[in-house]
């Protein structure tokens, strides 16, 4: 920034002008430095923060890894827990149980999320607005209470199935991922274009037509992505099933009894004293924690998809 | 102008329809993915259901010998093991006599060792004490392999979910370290109570630098647990020990946060001995198995979350199930008992406070604070609960042959774990109390 | 019939030919039209059930120890194991304590973390970041909760806790005996958890603010830090209002990771080092040994308690974001 200084002797007015211009001037570097190392000390600050930020994940990952990678091979996929001290002990039956309950947890709430969110998209008034408010407030619901309601009607006396069971676990489970699905498939219609539904509806076409062929395809990756992070949030819930299925160290595929889990078995295992056990739990984490993993870097690779497509 | 837009938009479409799709492939293809992984894990899985489909065709005939224990793919044979940590020799599995006598009835019959292989096909599920379950865990796993017909599902989520579970009848047995009040009856009907092990409470300590079998008694112990006596080195406790260097370090009471056996002897012992600064406190004159001092400490789940803090950190003292603490390879308090002794928990001083109980039943069945110059004053039964009127009959001979088994050859699985194996006694009892279940009519399930 | 048809028509702009609009309803009117509102209203029906059946049977589990004690439930302070009695209102104070603790820790490194991101960092690095922070809500609250007991709570019992009571000015908070297990240790895993919630929404807040505002400030000779002081961050206060407000949700109905770094003293906390007890360490620890009967009752009334906590925090600040926006739309 170079000073032009009108030559001295020039005239009283100018010279006012231009002292009061170098004036401004120096002021106003001097600010500029002021504010450029003020904002330099910010941003580094903010770089600190992303640091601790990532520090809980960084040693949460080295950590499940570290205990839990030693004991993984293939026939602790596969086998059953054995008991303490006898080797070739694994995690199948909390795997299966697993699958089964997250499976039947999905199959309950993906059709009808979305066919509440069909609702909430079609229609407008009052009850569409208190279900959607009710989705948003269940969002918040602590887990714990949807298994507590789960046991209510399902386990405790006087109730449909009357002993701690699978489906149990897959309808609290169910309830949790409900608003999830609910949200994430009532935003994925909404962002279909306008003006697709109106050229179907121009045609004569049925508007479940329109809905099936035009919204729900186009749709398609949003509905996807919604419902793999709301598969991913149960994968890793502990406390519904901890008051709904009592766990079993055994197979069991029968729904209508006590099954396995993965977050049960690392609960049950992680604090024992005998080192054999708490490899298996941190073996079981670490299953827990890569596919909980993959289940959220496949849903955000389909909607970075998603989001291309759009732009295009 | 109007073309370029349809052609426009068609192509978009078209562009649209390939990317969803592939994103459906995608998708299909994790989903098929998993599907197919758990289907071979459960293929891939152990023998308990696999063999079972295949023993239910072949045991018809009431006139079979026990079949003998196959290990089948999946299952690793048990062989002698050594663990890092664990002093505890784990002994090869001993399969039972093959049953030679013909009387056995897979439907009945008598009740004995040489015909408890031969029951009903059945998955029981039970839930009940932590403190039991290393012992249930083998004693379960060993029957399975020489009963294929028979598997057994345990939760160990402590002895109040046991009773719980039991009396609402949503579980085919429970177990509790301390007896239902009598007479017990929940929804099916009248409850009995069987004596299926014996074990210990250790009072286990981290401190490192100071040697296993620090002496402590009541008075002491309630003075920790009511927050009087906080520092190790405490004249209380110098006094009972003289010539051990204790270190200034802050004593951490743990206890369990859940309802525990353990916790009840404890509580029974100092109502005991502790004198009226444990009775006069909220612990009260009843022993309750939630630990009433609730305000001192670290609360932790289970016999395990116990074990745990105590190794993680210097200074710990707490209660646990002996044979998790043998697990551990903790230190342990040397307790004074009736007689004066100071005694530490093993195999032998809890065996003989187990043969204390010449008259054992289920009003009285407290052993805590034996006398005797060997005996730890911190032992119990733990009592299997079972309806007595069976619903399902054949779901009643297969329980009945099981507990059977595990109160007479499975003992051999205690002592290797810890547990004691029962007295003479306790085992008539439990061999008495096993004869009556009964059917759904009313008849007895067993012979003799 | 044809009149709840006729509702269902989208709205009018649909089709500007007039004499159009008749056909396109005698189309809907046909039955084909029905099966597919059929459809909507059941998957509407089920899930007003299955909220309204929440809250009915909870109320009427917990009926029995409302009963009992009457509203003195609320606020009880005494722990009485064979009465069957918990302290409440030991418990409502330990959850406030931890939340409000996990909030003073994650809100500063959150919306910081959130503004580098979206606005300082450079566009190849600010993408992988904000996954890689996204990736600890995918972690297991379990997991979080063994790794806090095992892996912080020996680091706090003998660094981080004396440390801090050697800080003279901080005495109110830091005094006492500490072993590891404390509201503060309880504090710090709940705040990690929350701490994606926070990030991700406080950055779509900082993203959504209109560009003029930053070229605005730019122009009037801001530099970059003060830009996103001065124009960004006040612009998208309501968001980031938001994404605290839905973290202290999360914070409040945590259980499992809780109970295990918390200690479960049923006693009033004399400092952040002491151990505690919360809501929702209470009722895992409590519930599946609870006798049938009042001892259940109660344990499903704590639930009850937490329920209504929460909800109110919740809609408590979806009303006020509402009012805010509603706010600011009328003064565009």
């Amino acid at each position: 920034m170079s000073l032009t200084v009108l030559p001295a002797g020039s005239g009283d007015f100018t010279d006012a002008i231009g002292t009061r211009r170098e004036l401004v001037r120096e002021s106003a570097r001097r600010s500029l430095a002021r504010r450029r190392i003020a904002g330099r000390i910010a941003i580094a600050l903010c770089m600190v923060a992303v640091a601790i930020s990532l520090a809980p994940l960084v040693a949460l990952v080295a950590y499940t890894t570290s205990r839990g990678i030693r004991v993984l091979s293939w026939s602790f996929l596969t086998h059953v827990p054995t008991p303490p001290g006898i080797p070739g002990g694994g995690i199948s039956s909390a795997i299966v149980g697993s699958v089964i309950i997250v499976g039947l947890a999905a199959v309950i709430a993906v059709p009808v999320g979305t066919m509440c969110a069909l609702f909430l998209v079609e229609r407008r008034g009052r009850l569409a607005g208190a279900i959607r408010f009710g989705a948003d407030v269940l969002t918040g619901v602590p887990s714990i209470a949807l298994g507590i309601f789960a046991y209510a009607v399902l386990i405790g006396p006087g109730s449909l199935i009357g002993h701690f069971s699978g489906l149990a676990g897959s309808f609290a489970l169910a309830v949790l991922m409900l608003p999830i699905v609910i949200r994430a498939s009532e935003a994925a219609m909404r962002s279909v274009p306008r003006d697709l539904w109106e050229a179907g509806l121009a045609l004569g076409v049925r508007r479940s037509r329109v809905v099936r062929s035009v919204v729900l395809r186009g749709a398609l990756p949003g509905l996807v992505t919604g419902n793999l992070l709301a598969v991913a949030r149960a994968v890793g819930e502990t406390a519904p099933l901890f008051v709904t299925v009592l766990g079993a160290s055994l197979l069991v595929t029968n729904p209508l009894q006590p099954m396995g889990a993965l977050s049960l078995t690392i609960f049950n295992n992680a604090n024992q004293a005998l080192p054999a056990a708490q490899q298996l739990a941190w073996g079981t984490a670490f299953v827990l924690l890569v596919l909980v993993l993959v289940l959220s870097v496949v849903a955000r690779l389909v909607s970075a998809r998603l989001n291309r497509q759009a732009r295009r | 102008m109007h073309r370029g837009a349809d052609s426009r938009r068609a192509r978009d479409n078209h562009d649209g329809r390939d990317v969803s799709r592939r994103s459906l492939h995608r998708w299909s293809t994790l989903a098929l993915a998993l599907g197919a992984l758990s289907l071979v894990a459960a293929a891939c899985s152990s023998t308990p259901t696999a063999a079972k489909k295949k023993t239910q065709k072949t045991t018809a005939s009431t006139t079979t010998t026990s079949p003998a224990p196959t290990t089948t793919s999946a299952v690793v044979a048990a062989a002698p093991t050594t663990t890092t940590a664990a002093p505890a020799a784990h002994t090869v599995a001993t399969t039972p006599p093959k049953a030679t006598s013909s009387a056995c009835s897979t439907s009945g019959g008598p009740l004995s060792a040489a015909c408890d292989t031969q029951s009903p096909s059945f998955k029981a599920s039970g839930a009940g004490a932590n403190s039991i379950q290393p012992f249930f865990t083998r004693v379960f796993y060993y029957y399975s392999q020489a009963n294929k017909s028979v598997s057994v599902n345990y939760s160990p989520a402590g002895s109040s979910v046991g009773v719980t579970d039991i009396e609402q009848n949503t579980v085919s047995f429970g177990d509790s370290e301390i007896p239902i009040k009598t007479p017990a009856s929940g929804t099916g009907g009248n409850i009995v109570q069987v004596p299926v092990d014996l074990g210990g409470v250790a009072i286990s300590y981290n401190l490192p630098g100071v040697a296993a079998g620090l002496k402590l008694d009541g008075p002491t112990l309630a003075g920790i647990y009511l927050g009087k006596i906080t520092k190790w080195n405490d004249s209380a406790i110098t006094a009972l020990n003289p010539g051990v260097n204790l270190p200034p370090t802050t004593i951490v009471p743990v206890r369990r946060a859940d309802s525990s056996g353990p916790g009840y002897d404890l509580d029974q012992y100092l109502i005991d001995t502790g004198g009226s600064t444990w009775t006069g406190s909220a612990a009260g004159t009843t022993a309750s198995t939630k630990w009433p001092i609730t305000n001192v400490g670290i609360g932790e789940q289970l016999n395990t979350g116990v074990a745990g803090f105590i190794q993680q950190t210097p200074g710990a003292i707490g209660y646990v199930e002996y044979a998790y603490s043998l697990q551990a390879g903790f230190t342990n308090v040397a307790l004074k008992n009736a007689a004066g002794s100071y005694v530490k928990p093993s195999q032998s001083s809890i065996a003989a406070a187990g043969s204390q109980a010449t008259t054992l039943s289920a009003t009285n069945f407290n052993i805590v604070n034996g006398g005797g110059a060997g005996t730890y004053p911190l032992a119990n039964f733990s009592w299997t609960l079972l309806y007595q009127k069976q619903s399902n009959t054949s779901q009643g001979v297969a329980l009945g042959k099981l507990f059977d088994w595990v109160t007479t050859t499975g003992q051999q699985q205690a002592t290797a774990l810890g547990y004691s194996p029962l007295p003479a006694n306790v085992v008539a009892l439990a061999h008495q109390t096993l004869l009556t279940l009964e059917n759904s009519a009313g008849k007895a399930l067993f012979t003799s | 019939m044809s009149t709840t048809l006729l509702e269902e028509v989208p709205p009018p702009r649909l089709s500007p030919v007039p004499g159009v609009k008749d056909g396109l309803q005698r189309r809907w009117a046909r039955p084909g039209g029905r099966a597919y509102a059929i459809l909507r209203w059941t998957g509407a029906t089920i899930f007003a059930v299955i909220v309204i059946g929440l809250v009915v049977s909870l109320m009427a589990s917990a009926s029995q120890a409302f009963g009992h004690s009457g509203l003195s439930f609320l606020w009880s302070g005494t722990y009485n194991a064979t009465k069957d009695i918990y302290p409440t209102g030991i418990y409502i104070i330990g959850t406030l304590i931890t939340t409000a603790v996990a909030i003073v820790l994650a809100v500063p490194i959150g919306v910081g973390t959130a503004a580098f991101l979206s606005e300082l960092a450079p566009k190849w690095l600010a993408g992988p970041l904000s996954v890689l922070i996204d990736l600890i809500a995918a972690v297991p609250s379990i997991v979080v909760g063994l790794w806090g007991l095992l892996v912080l709570s020996p680091v706090f019992a003998r660094h981080v806790e004396p440390f801090l009571k050697k800080i003279p000015v901080l005495e109110w908070f830091f005094h006492g005996p500490a072993y590891g297990p404390s509201m503060l240790l309880a504090g710090t895993v709940l705040a990690v958890m929350i701490l994606p919630t926070i990030v991700a929404l406080s950055r779509t807040a900082l993203a959504s603010v209109a560009s003029e505002d930053r070229e605005a400030a730019r122009a009037l000779g801001a530099t970059r830090w003060q830009v996103v002081r001065t124009a960004v961050v006040p612009g998208a206060r309501t968001g980031i209002e938001a994404a605290v407000i839905l973290a202290m949700g999360r914070a409040l109905g945590e259980t499992i990771a809780v109970s295990l770094v918390i200690g479960n003293n049923n006693a009033l906390p004399h400092s952040l080092l002491a151990p505690g007890a919360t809501l929702g360490s209470a009722i895992i620890n409590n519930f599946g040994e609870a006798n049938p009967g009042l001892d259940k009752s109660s344990v499903i009334g704590l639930v009850v308690v937490l329920l209504a906590i929460t909800a109110l925090v919740n809609i408590g600040g979806q009303l006020l974001l509402r009012r805010r926006l509603r706010a600011v739309g009328a003064t565009t």
